[in-house]
């Protein structure tokens, strides 16, 4: 196949799951908002149910999404191994951080609102990272092909 | 991931049989996703944009942007799944690498498309809310398409 039609192609995904990971940014914030308390009231209101209606396809897609993503990282030599098992671990810890947290939340530990905090935004920091990484690198490539 | 080392599909009756199953569900899922919208939203462009832009002359009031945010993210998750599942095994069929790259191109600049016209459609109006419309029905025919292209060769045992 054409490679820079496959380079395109893999930009357009890594572009829908970037635009998906920036609307739930947004709707956190609008939603939830970003300050301990507005995480507090927002989960402390909310039943197990309706967490679990929330979290189940979270978990479900962004599992698939990071496997996608981080797939086009393990092809990427600039990074060391180290670097890249490094990234994976963080960003599943994160994530799993970001998810779990709520439930916490909702029993009455206050400390996993800020541990909710800073694991969605940290998640969403290195993610952000993580495709920089794979733009740069597939640009880069292209050019350096023609 | 057997399904992605083993050489030829036709080989494994059991995992064929798994393939058909899941292409005959995403041929249903994206029936009842395009069902669901016509609830929502209407079955025309004019309904999705009385619904989303809302109409002063019969008193609807335009959709919140946070529930249009909410719905944007909700269709991509589906959307992103079901184009992951079908390309993994379209990428793998006897078909010529230009309809694979088409359907490939196609398929996701229909999908990267649809939420940015819908986003748009504030500023837009009207017009990106038609071309929301198409590129929704436009995504769900050639993901329909495309399965029983799959379905095909799976039965001709040429997958």
């Amino acid at each position: 196949m054409n490679q820079r039609l496959l380079t395109f192609l893999a930009l357009i995904f890594v572009a829908l799951v970037i635009m998906q990971a920036v609307i739930g940014a947004v709707l956190f914030a609008q939603l939830v908002g970003i300050s301990p308390d507005e995480v507090i009231k927002y989960y402390g209101n909310k039943s197990l149910h309706g967490m679990l209606e929330v979290m189940l396809p979270h978990v479900l897609f962004i599992s698939i999404a990071l496997m996608a993503s981080l797939h086009f990282l393990a092809f990427i030599d600039t990074l060391s191994k180290k670097e890249k098992t490094l990234f994976t671990q963080l960003l599943f810890t994160l994530f799993f951080m970001d998810q779990v947290s709520p439930i916490f939340i909702s029993y009455g530990i206050v400390f996993f609102a800020y541990v909710k905090i800073v694991a969605f935004f940290g998640f969403e920091g290195v993610l952000g990272w993580v495709w920089i990484v794979i733009f740069r690198e597939s640009l880069l490539n292209d050019t350096s092909r023609h | 991931m057997k399904f992605i080392a083993s050489k030829k599909l036709s080989d494994n009756s059991v995992l064929r049989v798994v393939i058909l199953w899941m292409l005959i569900a995403l041929i249903l899922a994206m029936g009842l996703s395009i069902t669901a919208k016509a609830i929502d939203y209407g079955i025309s462009p004019v309904q999705w944009s009385r619904t989303i832009l809302g109409n002063p002359n019969e008193f609807i009031e335009p959709l919140v942007f946070n529930d249009l945010l909410l719905s944007i993210h909700t269709d991509l998750f589906g959307f992103i799944i079901t184009f992951i599942l079908i390309a993994s095994i379209y990428a793998r069929t006897s078909r010529s690498t230009r309809i694979k790259i088409g359907f490939f191109t196609l398929s996701l600049v229909s999908l990267l498309l649809y939420p940015l016209a819908l986003l748009s459609s504030p500023l837009s109006g009207s017009i990106g809310v038609t071309i929301a419309f198409g590129l929704f029905l436009f995504f769900h025919n050639l993901i329909i398409l495309g399965s029983v292209d799959l379905i095909i060769l799976l039965i001709r045992k040429k997958l």
